[in-house]
């Protein structure tokens, strides 16, 4: 079970050295706690407090990776089973799978299209985690073909699936010294896979259609010496892959039930159709999976599958922030105010929820204040004349509005004067403080 | 080997609400529509069945909307010219429930006043059986005198107001109690947001089993996020028997799913995120799917293809599985 | 650019500044002291003067109503001159006293068993050094040492410059009988503080200084450090409060023009005067003051250093130094004995700075058996938490309004503020007193806090803190910034206006003690520490001296714990420094607390954020938190 901050205190010195680089022994205690820093950082640990600390502090979810030239994708290491309980940590990685009934021609250039998916989302590029090359056949030959083939329109990992250990070998075989992922081990291949896992350093999917029959699998492997699972739950029914997710991340963070302490693999490949394909993805994303495999390409739906899988893994303990920019708020012209505020969500929300009431157009200038209101991030300069001018270049405001006149929080008036020298030819105005008196000051002052 | 399936015993439930008189009860509902009750979280039947699968709403407006998606207008066609026809076609799309989103303005730009609410309210009413609920413009002056004229003209058919908020609370909270309505809590996502609002209503007297809430949400890529969060935070303090916390919740995915730039605009736009129309559908869909399952009782969607899609989504959810 | 001539009426030279002069350095040109009690930001609108002639331009006219625009006031921080003007400056708010003074505070009791020969670093010692002769040429300095060491094994003494220059002569002039002040250090040489000639009597006072700076008052201590009595208690607002009353305005104006050494010598002219006062009260001179200790806030610190205090207020919120090594006081500034030893002492943090590690050690905190939680409640509520095993402390920013200050009518707790209020709860009449039982001009932070339990309490306001408007009482009406409710008519008020808090106001207040709450639920869950198993709270700080605690419960401020928790220790920071100025032992163990208290950063995640808005409602979201308020309304 995971330790206090207090607990943990009483294994530590308690000398208050500062060698770890926190200023007191506590501190480092609750970074520890929150599995921000490695007890490695402690030099004067004794023996018998490390080992009582690092029990305590092993994965319940162990982390899997799946690596190429340079790509990692790694799954796991997730301490709890809903995001606003502390984040969670690893990015499903998002496969897209082919068949090898394909001809390696026309597999390339449906990697090589997908390969250069890419959309940026608030600054990150988005794009697909890897592929997965699927034998239909029962023929090796064309199974390596289809693994070149992808070879050659990418270098991102390869998952590689077949239950015939003949196809796995190759295919390994093939990827030589990477770190593909093998999907996968069932009841009756199970003990060759493994055997393959281990020569290869490779991961293995397990692959059941119940928690009995993953829960045998792993431990089977496991005392073969296979270390690094994935499980597959068979189901491609949106009810009963909830529940079966559900229950085993249960088991692996509430009841530290080790057999089921891997991260866990969606195949929503083999969805009916691609609008199931899409929703039972989206599931995946927000309940549990570590690797999710699609069956189609289309960018229409990857690109939100990949939003909505940045916004679950964002880190729900940062301040609720909106996305800054200029906002439009009752349709306002060219001559309508600008309103400047922070990127924090309530001020924001309070702002524009009073514009919104006045029913008076204006432009809603939102800065990134890192998540801080008007006067926290003044005072911790992050709200500052400086960063109020960029946002006026960085989001166009001159080529939106023909009246360059910008209004600034009641609460920042001292800024005015800067703002002036930041921001040549605007007319500076200082609204209200409070949220609540903009429509009046909307009317009467700048009407 | 059997592993012992891992169940939560949770010593609260979601609270039962009904709403939609039917002639026996004094109103004019085809039936009525009840959500809530769930012992467990979503579609976890293997600790507890579940009483009511969420309910999918579409909102209509009363007048063609200015300011819509043009694939959203598209698909409602000549439908979306007046609130009775449009009623009548989202019945037919698959709606269990109708949302009347009160204008604003009228066509002509004049304030939209309450006679033409009562009017359009009348007009949903006789065109369709389905129980409503009716949203003011969320001007909170705006829809205190709309929703008191909406209120007292359709006494007794149990309709669900909103938007009722910290703000003019006291006023819709008033006249929900005077004639016989249920409101829904808007509070801006946040769980203690959301139960102070609730608290406020109790206070005022208004009981429990009439109140829905809307704690807010922001579509894919625009806020989901906190909206799930707050969603699936403020379920799990009603499972552990936090009263305030109870109330079923209502979200509307579609209008901010359709606020988007990704979902409303097919122009200008870069050619990775792909065709629009099944684009701005996905948007939809998948951030409705996101929010059943994490507690939603009644989403308002806006395309009728997005409508179909949960429905399938729900019907899934609902059956039991394949295994338990 | 153009120059231009202001003028002041209450000033005989007229300034000459160039286009775009802010008005206040116009007039700090010519004398003429305009109060800033933001700091300039333009947040307060104390500064407004009336522009008689000439053109400036309002950069800002928050707080002032269009019709002062109209009649030409503006706000002198953030208007600039255009043109030759003459503007009028209306009397200056005065500064109500309701200060300590020794004729009002409680005898301090000396620490039992102080003994200043086994305690105290600062040693006084007579000395009779052979005198020198053709068969003696030792120099007079170590003829000084030997005799030194002789009597009181001190070894190496130091001693600076201008001491060795005067040694020769007071050497002779007493005949070869001194005295020497010397202070002791174990870990480093003693020094020589000061030698007189002959030998000073054995009962003759040894004097020392414990000093506080607040943000706000500044709280001296004269000591005999002989006995240890302190035997004058002196206080005075921060001279610096002109210039920005919380601790982030003031590092502002620190950072810009020159601010830092003005606002450097604006504390240093209030501690100097202090002691003045403080030694004519027992026939002295400062110069005879041979010690000092000081605790305040890290910013206090900062500036009366004159260290740079920018990277306090910027993130990731570091001071320059927590542990300030021990200064003479004339590169301090401090009008004692030149060579005396000016101890400031350790902080934590920012926001966690030597006044809390004073509070800590006087309330005596850190060798509690008991879990204890020590608060520090002014404009930054300080918090806390621990025993004899660990100390964790953190800082929230409650705004100022518990000091009566950004509420409409809210003022400091002086003559004329409202203290108490009650409510009838049928009628919702107010009856009120009045802290000097006369006619009322405002609401101090006790009044508040009282006014809003009883709003609360009566359903004048609902648990969201909105006043009802649905009541019908005309003391409830809408006024310029909204809902209001009177709580003292114009005809019982001072002013001649009535005196109103209006639902701002409440938000504000909400805001106050949703931080202050919410600190305290996050330390305890910092160290997951249920906050009910919490055995006792201590309170420092004027706040609780006024404060009715039964009412700060009501409305979510305290934990919910019965009367008997509380204590109430007063100014515990200077205490602290006193404690430290007598003892050496006192102070290694301050020392020992700034080093094991662990500071938690509240804004380095979203938890604090979750705990204040829950805490942001009456008493607060989750009532069973507060079973008593929970009985008192039925609902």
């Amino acid at each position: 079970m995971a330790l206090t901050g207090i607990q943990i205190y009483k294994l530590l010195p308690q000398t208050n050295c500062k060698d770890c680089g926190f200023p007191t022994c506590l501190a480092f205690a609750m970074k520890l706690a929150a599995k921000q820093v490695e007890l490695s950082s402690c030099p004067h640990v004794n023996d018998a407090a490390k080992a009582q600390l690092a029990e305590a502090s092993e994965p319940p979810v162990r982390l899997i990776s799946v690596k190429s030239n340079g790509y990692d994708v790694q799954a796991g290491n997730e301490v709890v089973l809903f995001r606003h309980e502390k984040t969670f940590y690893h990015k499903p990685g998002v496969f897209l799978r082919v068949q090898d009934d394909e001809s390696p021609e026309a597999i390339k250039a449906e990697i090589t299209q997908a390969a250069g998916f890419q959309v940026n989302y608030v600054g990150r590029d988005l794009v697909l985690d890897g592929f997965a090359v699927e034998a239909v056949t029962g023929d090796v030959n064309k199974f390596t073909a289809a693994i070149a083939a992808v070879r050659d329109a990418t270098h991102r990992p390869i998952i590689l699936m077949s239950h015939d250990p003949a196809h796995i070998s190759a295919g390994l075989r093939l990827l030589d010294g990477e770190h593909p992922l093998i999907c996968g081990a069932d009841a009756n291949n199970w003990a060759a896979m493994g055997d393959l896992a281990k020569l290869h350093g490779a991961a293995l999917v397990v692959i059941a259609d119940t928690l009995d029959g993953l829960t045998d699998l792993a431990e089977k492997l496991k005392d073969k010496g296979v270390n690094d699972l994935v499980l597959a739950p068979t189901t491609h029914h949106l009810g009963t892959a909830l529940t079966l997710n559900t229950q085993i991340r249960r088991l692996a963070l509430k009841k530290n039930f080790r057999p089921l302490g891997y991260p866990m693999m969606t195949l929503a490949s083999n969805a009916p159709d691609p609008v199931y394909e899409a929703m039972l993805a989206a599931q995946a994303i927000a309940k549990y999976a570590g690797f999710i495999v699609l069956g189609h390409f289309q960018p229409e739906v990857v690109y939100p599958l990949l939003v909505l899988r940045e916004n679950i893994y964002t880190d729900p303990q940062k301040p609720i922030q909106v996305k800054p920019g200029l906002y439009e708020i009752n349709n306002p012209k060219a001559d309508d105010p600008v309103l400047v505020t922070t990127n924090f969500s309530i001020t924001y929300f309070s702002v524009a929820n009073e514009v919104e009431g006045s029913g008076l157009p204006a432009w809603l200038l939102v800065t990134d204040a890192e998540g801080m209101s008007v006067l926290t991030a003044w005072a911790a300069g992050k709200f500052d004349a400086e960063r109020i001018a960029k946002a006026v270049k960085e989001f166009g405001v001159a080529d939106k509005v023909s009246r360059k006149r910008i209004v600034i929080p009641g609460h920042v008036a001292v800024l005015s004067g800067e703002l002036e020298e930041e921001l040549h030819g605007w007319e500076i105005r200082v609204g209200p403080r409070e949220a609540v008196d903009i429509p009046a000051f909307m009317k009467q002052v700048l009407a | 080997m059997t592993v012992e399936i891992p169940k939560e015993t949770w010593a609260g439930s979601v609270r039962t609400v009904t709403f939609g008189a039917t002639a026996s009860e004094g109103g004019t509902r085809a039936r009525s529509l009840t959500v809530g009750g769930q012992k467990t979280l979503p579609f976890l039947h293997f600790e507890h069945e579940t009483p009511h699968p969420p309910l999918v709403a579409i909102e209509i407006k009363d007048r063609r909307p200015d300011d819509w998606s043009p694939l959203l207008l598209e698909a409602w066609g000549e439908a979306a010219n007046d609130p009775a026809s449009w009623a009548k076609a989202a019945e037919a799309a698959g709606a269990d429930v109708l949302v009347l989103a009160l204008s604003l303005n009228d066509a002509n730009g004049q304030p939209t006043t309450p006679e033409a609410a009562v009017a359009a309210t009348q007009a949903v009413l006789k065109a369709s059986g389905m129980p409503l609920i009716v949203f003011g413009p969320g001007q909170a002056e705006v829809d205190n005198v709309l929703l008191v004229a909406v209120a007292e003209a359709t006494k007794g058919e149990r309709l669900v107001l909103g938007i009722c908020e910290d703000k003019n609370y006291r006023t819709i909270v008033a006249t929900a109690m005077a004639n016989g309505h249920l409101i829904t809590a808007r509070s801006p996502m946040d769980v203690n947001l959301a139960k102070q609002l609730n608290i406020l209503i109790k206070d005022m007297g208004l009981p429990l089993d009439r109140i829905l809430m809307d704690p807010t949400t922001g579509a894919l890529g625009y806020g989901i996020e906190y909206g799930y969060s707050v969603m699936e935070r403020l379920r799990l303090a009603a499972l552990q028997g936090d009263a305030m916390t109870q109330m079923p919740m209502v979200v509307t995915p579609g209008f901010e799913a359709w606020k988007t730039k990704e979902a409303k605009v097919g122009q200008d736009v870069p050619a990775a995120w792909g065709e629009w129309r099944e684009r701005g559908i996905a948007w939809e869909t998948l951030t409705a799917v996101t929010l059943i399952e994490s507690g939603a009782d009644i989403v308002v969607l806006r395309h009728p293809e997005s409508v179909a899609r949960l429905h399938q989504a729900i019907q899934s959810l609902m059956a039991l599985p394949e295994l338990a | 650019m153009a120059e231009h001539i202001v003028r002041f009426d209450v000033a005989q030279a007229s300034a000459r500044v160039l286009t775009g002069t802010m008005l206040t350095e116009a007039a700090h040109q010519v004398g003429v002291e305009i109060q800033q009690p933001c700091g300039g930001q333009g947040r307060c609108g104390r500064c407004a003067v009336l522009v008689n002639q000439g053109t400036v331009r309002r950069r800002s006219t928050l707080r002032l109503s269009l019709e002062d625009v109209a009649a030409g006031y503006a706000l002198a921080c953030q208007t600039v001159v255009e043109g030759d003007v003459s503007i009028i400056v209306p009397p200056q708010e005065k500064i109500e006293r309701r200060l300590t003074t020794d004729l009002t505070a409680a005898e301090v009791t000396v620490p039992p068993g102080y003994d200043p020969n086994v305690a105290q670093q600062v040693r006084r010692v007579c000395l009779t050094l052979p005198a020198p002769t053709m068969d003696d040429q030792r120099d007079d300095w170590s003829r000084f040492q030997t005799a030194l060491r002789q009597q009181t094994q001190l070894q190496n003494v130091s001693a600076s410059l201008s001491q060795l220059q005067k040694m020769g002569g007071i050497l002779r002039e007493g005949d070869w009988q001194v005295t020497a002040i010397v202070e002791d250090c174990p870990d480093c040489p003693a020094r020589l503080i000061d030698l007189k000639p002959g030998h000073t009597r054995e009962n003759m006072p040894l004097w020392g200084t414990a000093i506080d700076i607040g943000t706000t008052t500044v709280t001296l201590w004269l000591v005999d450090l002989m006995t240890g009595q302190v035997r004058a208690q002196v206080a005075e607002y921060n001279g610096q409060i002109a210039r920005g009353e919380d601790v982030i305005s003031r590092i502002v104006y620190a950072g810009k023009n020159n601010g830092g050494s003005v606002l450097r010598q604006l504390v240093l002219d209030t501690i100097n005067s202090l002691l003045e006062a403080a030694c004519k009260r027992v026939l002295t001179n400062p110069s005879e003051v041979m010690k000092a200790t000081i605790a305040g806030n890290s910013t206090m610190i900062h500036l009366l250093l004159g260290i740079p205090a920018d990277s306090i207020r910027l993130s990731p919120f570091v001071t320059a130094a927590n542990h300030i090594p021990p200064l003479a006081a004339h590169e301090v500034g401090l009008d004692i004995h030149s060579e005396a030893i000016v101890d400031c002492l350790p902080g934590v943090a920012s926001y966690v700075g030597a006044d809390i590690t004073a509070g800590v050690l006087s309330s005596g905190l850190d060798d509690a058996e008991a879990l204890t939680l020590f608060m520090d409640i002014g404009t930054n509520g300080e918090l806390v938490l621990g025993n004899n095993e660990w100390l964790v402390a953190c800082a929230c920013s409650a705004g100022p309004a518990f000091e009566g200050s950004g509420v409409l009518h809210g003022m400091r707790a002086t003559e004329g503020a409202i203290e108490e209020v009650w409510i009838n709860s049928t009628s919702f009449e107010p009856t009120y007193r009045v802290i000097g039982g006369v006619k009322p001009r405002g609401l101090c932070g006790s009044g508040l806090i009282s006014l809003l339990a009883e709003m609360f309490l009566t359903g004048v306001v609902d648990k969201g803190g909105h006043i009802n408007t649905h009541l019908s009482n005309s003391r409830v009406r809408q006024g310029e910034h909204g809902t209001e409710y009177v709580v003292a008519w114009a005809s019982e008020s001072k002013t001649g206006h009535d005196i109103v808090i209006t639902n701002v106001d409440i938000d504000n207040l909400l805001r106050a003690k949703a931080a202050i709450y919410a600190g305290v639920s996050i330390l305890a869950e910092s160290v997951g520490i249920p906050l009910e198993t919490v055995e006792q709270v201590l309170i420092g700080g004027s706040f609780g001296k006024y404060i009715n605690v039964e009412k700060a419960v009501e409305i979510g401020l305290l934990p919910d714990m019965s009367w008997g928790h509380f204590h109430f220790l007063g100014n515990t920071s200077v205490r602290g420094a006193y404690l430290a100025l007598l003892d050496h032992q006192a102070r290694v163990r301050l020392g020992e607390i700034a080093a094991r208290m662990t500071y938690i950063e509240l804004s380095a995640d979203n938890s604090f954020y979750e705990a204040f808005m829950s805490a942001l409602f009456l008493p607060h979201t989750d009532l069973s938190r507060f079973p008593t308020v929970q009985a008192a309304i039925v609902t």
